[in-house]
């Protein structure tokens, strides 16, 4: 088993993690979480077919992952905040009505 | 894969199971700080050191930072009260199942003749220290590097924007309601 495999099915695996906890977690600062969890996961891969393949653009990609990644913290949390002000929970089934 | 490699192939699996599987959602967090530490051991290992420093600062440094604050300001209980079903958990898992194979089908097929030689051969030419990083981030992707500036000013905006505003209407569900 070469190393490449390695990397990538541990990509594949921890992503496969991520989206077995978004579907069976309520709270949504854990859902958020596993969000973060399959972002990296992917960032795995880039980072090893940028080695693969000889260049940096995989590794370019991958920051911009993190940029990203670091706004959506900031405007995902501040969303779970506004969420926790009106129904007074995290729990995602409690915040399943559209308007009352 | 070196020895190295799969000792921290393992803790990311195993904090990455603890992510999921922990009911305090505090225990979650920290399990992801793991993780991600791990991931950053990995990043180093093929020799994307810059990201590897900047995982560490970026993800377990700021990004954690942020949800562990937000976890100690909201004061959560532990996840209790319904327990998982039984359809809900075999939903999670054909739905994981199905990813696995959709994923390891075209890595088994394009990527198992690939020589494990080829990763060292490339090596040199792509050590991702700041030098060649920053050379390619202020080259070629400067327009997507200052655009990326411009996505975190609207970041922060918009989060100051979502957390300043007030919900006066909604005084008999509103849990700050009485305090005004």
């Amino acid at each position: 088993m070469s190393s490449l495999l390695g990397y990538l099915g541990l990509s594949l695996l921890l992503f496969v993690i991520g989206a077995i906890g978004v579907c069976i977690r309520r709270n949504a600062i854990v859902v958020f979480m596993c969000i973060e969890m399959m972002l990296n996961a992917v960032n795995l891969s880039f980072v090893t077919f940028s080695k693969l393949l000889g260049n940096l653009d995989g590794q370019i990609a991958v920051f911009f992952v993190m940029v990203i990644a670091a706004a959506e913290a900031a405007v995902g949390l501040a969303i779970i905040i506004s969420v926790f002000r009106n129904v007074a929970s995290v729990e995602t089934s409690d915040a399943a009505e559209l308007k009352w | 894969m070196t020895f190295m490699g799969f000792v921290l192939a393992v803790c990311a699996v195993a904090s990455g199971i603890g992510v999921i599987g922990f009911r305090n959602p505090l225990y979650s967090a920290f399990s992801l700080v793991a993780n991600l530490m791990t991931m950053a051991g990995l990043y180093a290992l093929l020799d994307a050191h810059f990201l590897a420093v900047s995982q560490v600062v970026v993800y377990a440094g700021a990004i954690m930072v942020l949800v562990l604050f937000v976890l100690m300001l909201l004061n959560l209980k532990v996840e209790g009260g319904a327990k998982l079903g039984l359809m809900r958990a075999g939903l999670a898992l054909t739905a994981g199942v199905l990813i696995l194979v959709t994923g390891l089908k075209p890595i088994m097929e394009h990527f198992s003749s690939v020589p494990a030689i080829t990763l060292r051969e490339n090596a040199t030419k792509t050590v991702g220290d700041v030098a060649s990083i920053g050379e390619q981030l202020f080259g070629r992707y400067v327009v997507q590097f200052e655009l990326s500036s411009l996505v975190l000013l609207i970041g922060i905006v918009g989060a100051v924007m979502l957390a300043k505003r007030k919900h006066v209407q909604l005084a008999p569900r509103s849990v700050f309601g009485e305090a005004e």
